[in-house]
């Protein structure tokens, strides 16, 4: 693949994540269903991990990672080296676990949001924040409401792929 | 996994730490400060959520005022005999003014005043997570807005305060994020106590007045107001209003859970105080 073609094929994918982090950051926090707020962008890194393997999904959660924290308040560092990695997983456990499938898609997107939901509670817990209940009450339907959201970013991501993944345009 | 360590996956996975540890000490290092990075993203993204954020506003008093319109109505209806109730009340504290500005001069003393600058600001976007309450607004230390400043609806009731500033944004940490920390006092009976977030109150949209004095007598609808003390933030910044009184789990203390006054859901406009003076 030469380097244009490089380029066409990730500028393609930057402009399939902008629909889903302006969704993300500025229009779903206007509707919470019943108080809960997604989280899109661990998704999008699942579906390309997945459709791309652990390399491409190791620099494309490192990208989205770096969004997440420059762009979104709040943030101290470590969603850029914990979504690289977790791209990196993803990626390596459907090439060889899982298929690049919507069902390894879900699969691999349970897994980072209930990673990323149970380091959120730990992290409380252990500054006695809050008590386990109460974070639980805010993880489960962070989880599930965020995992209902996986079709709509795989079909998006897999269109992309079909256009520019893999060596298509090699 | 072999194509993952022959393309020098490793090399990315120790951009990505590397990258990590600089965001980390920078935010650290910065304080109220943007980081560098943080703030050229956030300077090149606003205008973008400006308009996404206009957009959406738009789109949402469309559908209110197609979907929503008779509780308008019933809503406008209700101002307009409110507006006759406070237009008296005006009247009444006006002569009210006169008296005590009278009775000031009689007895040499000081007048009271309360002197705010105030920077206004639009809400360009809501929290993104559900661990924190935050805002961000549309303008930053380009106009003299500081981490620390309080933010206030038009009608002077507390929103938050700054936690963090850019160029031309910033972001408001709000009274029921779990960070809140200031002095409180219930207008009636003049019990003063900390003003505080807590985690499991924040999803019900509610704050603590923790610390309350022995024998304090609150009851529900008592209105709360910043006390000022530390002069840190501004006095009489009115908080909410006491939903119950509770004991600590350790029956130490007691504390009162505050309903604020704000709907932190429908603010468009807000004001920031960049500088304040109160002779009280």
């Amino acid at each position: 693949m030469t380097r244009r073609d490089f380029i066409r094929k990730w500028t393609v994918y930057a402009l399939g994540l902008l629909p889903i982090w302006l969704l993300d950051a500025y229009i779903l926090p206007r509707m919470p269903l019943w108080g809960t707020v997604p989280m899109l962008l661990p998704l999008a890194v699942a579906a390309v991990a997945v459709l791309e393997g652990a390399y491409s999904g190791t620099g494309f959660g490192l990208a989205v990672g770096l969004l997440w924290e420059l762009a979104y308040p709040g943030g101290f560092g470590g969603q850029v080296f914990f979504l690289a990695l977790a791209g990196m997983a993803m990626g390596a456990v459907s090439q060889y676990a899982l298929s690049q499938s919507f069902l390894g898609c879900l699969l691999c997107s349970a897994g980072v949001l209930g990673l990323l939901d149970l380091l959120r509670v730990a992290q409380r817990l252990f500054i006695n924040a809050a008590s386990l209940s109460d974070l639980l009450q805010v993880a489960a339907p962070e989880f599930l409401w965020s995992l209902a959201w996986t079709p709509p970013v795989w079909l998006l991501f897999r269109a992309i792929y079909h256009k520019v993944g893999g060596n298509r345009l090699a | 996994m072999k194509d993952f360590l022959r393309q020098n996956g490793i090399l990315l996975l120790v951009i990505a730490l590397l990258l990590s540890i600089l965001i980390g000490v920078l935010s650290v290092v910065m304080g109220g400060q943007a980081d560098p990075l943080s703030n050229l993203t956030n300077t090149i993204v606003s205008p973008l959520r400006g308009g996404v954020t206009a957009a959406a506003d738009w789109v949402e008093g469309v559908y209110t005022y197609i979907f929503h319109y008779g509780e308008l109505e019933q809503e406008l209806n209700g101002l307009r005999v409110r507006v006759g109730e406070l237009e008296e009340q005006v009247r009444e504290g006006e002569e009210a003014s006169r008296e005590n500005e009278q009775l000031r001069e009689l007895l040499n003393l000081q007048a009271r005043r309360r002197d705010f600058v105030f920077e206004g600001a639009r809400v360009t976007a809501r929290s993104t997570s559900n661990w924190e309450s935050t805002l961000t607004l549309s303008k930053g230390s380009s106009s003299g807005i500081q981490a620390g400043d309080c933010v206030v609806t038009e009608m002077g009731v507390l929103v938050g305060v700054v936690s963090k500033t850019g160029l031309n944004w910033s972001t408001v940490s709000t009274i029921i994020n779990t960070d809140t920390q200031m002095g409180g006092i219930v207008n009636r009976t003049y019990s003063a106590g900390v003003l505080e977030g807590d985690f499991s109150l924040m999803n019900q949209d509610r704050l603590k007045l923790n610390y309350l004095p022995e024998g304090a007598q609150l009851v529900s609808g008592d209105e709360v107001l910043t006390s000022g003390r530390g002069e840190v933030f501004p006095s009489g910044l009115v908080v909410g209003q006491v939903e119950g009184v509770f004991t600590d789990p350790s029956g130490q203390t007691r504390y009162a859970v505050v309903k604020p006054a704000v709907d932190l859901d429908a603010l468009i406009k807000v004001f920031v105080i960049k500088d304040f003076e109160i002779v009280e």
